[in-house]
């Protein structure tokens, strides 16, 4: 414990030279930027900012990304509120009441309870993240690969079944994710799978292509196909971004709530920021005096959904850095960038790149204070963006798009497999198929093969090791009930309603 | 399939196997959804809202657009291929203004292709503009 907080006074250290401090405020600039713009998100703007791995160094890409990761977090708040279309999934919610509260000409107190919930929820759930994440490192020295097998089936289950509307349509995006990921030559034998005799497809489908077609190219495609040519309209703000003591007496306990369902959630694989936030709303709800208000601008319904948001971007990062594994599309980015460097998240991270880790941590807590300081007085800058007309909004983030999958390899088939996949998103899109999962299984499916075959090798191909020992037992046990679990609720509302 | 020869327990088909019989159960998970009357939703909307028609002349424009990038860009260089792509999906997404579109078109494809070329040192195909814009490197 008391070794973490010198640690962490190192990494402070690290995070406060120039150049750092330099990418960090760069970073939670552009986060806050793309979190703003709709149609372009945090996992889309790392991927799209890849290439500077070859230029710049680890620590610095690191933070900056970081950066982007909670900027975003703050940005999408801002859309929401103002324009009701999210700017990025976890602001789905606090569209319900922000955009209520902004239409009845609140739009200042809502923004500063996202801001300030934001900075709260962010700050508790990184400190939670400074001593959680090396206790769970630590932890996980013990697990054995088919331990790690057990955890990544889990996290396959929990990201394909949690999100959207229908689980079947999850799994479906999983299923496609794990047979992109196949492609290419087999890590241990070189045997080439999937790759049709194509030369270009032997090193595999990149991750970054994948991320970068499906969400830049794949969203352009589907927006342009129900295209309506009516402009959104952005509200105006009235008087000052802050809000009155009473406004703060309403939304204390709510961020703080959020911070207790938003970080856990984040650390166990839920799939990202949808369901903290939905919850939070449902607590938020439930538990307010103004019920009524409810649905017409409660200042409880962007308060939590708002803290839970950013608890949980920290909470994601937790099993990122201490088992390598990523459970939403933004931390699947953030390890390719580390792999990028060859750095491999996981146990071993705190203990090989101390540097690194803990200056991402440190930077972590500045760049939240830096969103607090630079988004509230920055907020007409960033209303202005908002009037950027569509049009000149996703021609630019296409052309960018198209640029990050290019310049990565400098490969035009690269390009080809984006425009591929870019209509295979937009298919998604079309039928309601959720995209993360499908970004989880072409990252964890070769991590899972890869575990999958060290378990085999250990037992000399005795497939009883995969459920040997106590640990792979628990995690399948839990697998078992993120299955039942839903099944049985969905048979008891039934039986419910035919009675 | 060629495998070739080694010796490590597990042959590099087994777990594309398991996948393959995954993939095959959700997809037949998926086709008895579909039967039973659940079509899917675009994220967004609710299951009972009235269908969005598509407006396939504005995707067949931006994919056009994306294209052509494609093509272009090691026949005729990045910024006249970045040009075609910008002009072409804001034109897709109802953009009327050819000549105005066409200058910020080439402002964005100069700015992009000069940021990344000697701001962050990335190569980019320079097709016709060699030895104008390249520097003499």
């Amino acid at each position: 414990m008391a070794n973490n907080f010198a640690m962490l006074l190192d990494g402070f250290q690290t995070a406060f030279t120039p150049t750092n401090l330099m990418f960090g405020l760069l970073g939670t600039f552009l986060g806050t930027l793309v979190g703003v713009l709709p149609g372009i998100g945090p996992a889309l703007a790392i991927g799209l900012l890849l290439p500077i791995t070859m230029t710049v160094n680890p620590t610095s890409a690191l933070i900056m990304f970081a950066a982007i990761y909670y900027g975003a977090m703050y940005g999408g708040s801002t859309t929401s509120i103002l324009l009701n279309t999210p700017g990025e999934s976890g602001s789905v919610i606090t569209a319900l009441e922000g955009n209520k509260m902004a239409k009845a000409g609140r739009a200042g107190a809502a923004l500063a309870t996202a801001a300030i919930g934001s900075f709260v929820a962010g700050t508790i759930a990184t400190l939670l993240l400074a001593f959680g994440a090396p206790a769970m490192a630590e932890l996980a020295l013990t697990i054995q690969p088919a331990g790690y097998l057990a955890l990544i089936i889990l996290a396959f289950a929990t990201v394909g079944t949690l999100l959207g509307s229908s689980r079947i349509r999850g799994l479906v995006a999983l299923s496609v994710g794990l047979v992109i990921g196949l492609i290419g030559a087999d890590l241990q034998s070189g045997a080439l799978r999937l790759t049709f005799g194509n030369l270009n497809a032997i090193d595999g489908i990149e991750t970054v292509t994948v991320i970068v077609a499906i969400f830049a190219l794949g969203e352009a495609l589907y927006l342009a196909s129900r295209h309506t040519l009516v402009p959104a309209q952005v509200l105006e703000i009235r008087g000052k971004a802050w809000m009155t003591k009473a406004d703060f007496q309403r939304s204390w306990k709510p961020w703080l709530r959020g911070t207790a369902i938003g970080f856990p959630l984040g650390v166990v694989p839920a799939g990202g920021s949808e369901v903290p936030t939905f919850l939070s709303y449902g607590v938020e709800k439930a538990l307010s005096k103004n019920k009524s208000e409810f649905g017409k601008g409660a200042i409880e319904g962007v308060a939590g959904p708002e803290a839970a948001n950013n608890a949980n971007a920290a909470g994601v990062l937790v099993p990122m850095l201490a088992l390598g594994l990523p459970t939403s599309a933004t931390a699947a980015v953030v390890l390719v960038a580390f792999q990028s460097f060859n750095i491999q998240p996981g146990p071993m991270l705190f203990q090989t790149n101390p540097e690194i880790v803990w200056g991402l941590i440190a930077s972590l807590f500045i760049g939240n204070f830096l969103l607090l300081v630079l988004n509230l007085p920055l907020i007409r800058f960033w209303v202005l963006l908002l009037k950027i007309p569509s049009h000149y909004l996703y021609a630019g983030i296409t052309t960018f798009a198209l640029l990050g999958a290019y310049a990565l390899n400098n490969s035009t088939f690269d390009l080809q497999v984006a425009l591929a996949i870019g209509l295979l998103g937009f298919l998604f899109r079309r039928f309601g198929v959720p995209i993360t999962p499908l970004i989880i299984g072409v990252i964890l499916g070769p991590l899972a093969e890869l575990y999958f075959k060290r378990a085999l090798q250990i037992s000399q191909g005795d497939w009883n090791i995969l459920i040997a020992g106590g640990f792979p037992k628990v995690i399948y046990g839990l697998l078992f009930l993120v299955i039942i679990g839903p099944l049985v609720w969905n048979f008891k509302k039934k039986f419910a309603v035919k009675k | 399939m060629d495998i070739p020869q080694d010796n490590s327990i597990i042959s590099p088909q087994t777990f594309p196997y398991m996948v393959a019989a995954f993939a095959s159960l959700v997809g037949l998970a998926l086709i008895i959804n579909i039967l039973r009357g659940n079509y899917g939703v675009p994220d967004g909307d609710a299951p009972g809202d009235p269908f969005t028609p598509l407006n396939l002349r504005t995707m067949v424009i931006v994919s056009t657009a994306i294209a052509l990038h494609v093509i272009l860009l090691e026949i005729a260089g990045y910024i006249v291929a970045a040009i075609a792509c910008f002009w072409g999906v804001a034109y897709g997404f109802g953009s009327r203004k050819p000549l105005k579109d066409l200058g910020i078109s080439t402002v964005f494809a100069l700015i992009v292709y000069f940021a990344f070329t000697q701001g962050l040192n990335i190569n980019l195909p320079s097709g016709f503009f060699e030895g104008i814009l390249s520097n003499g490197k």
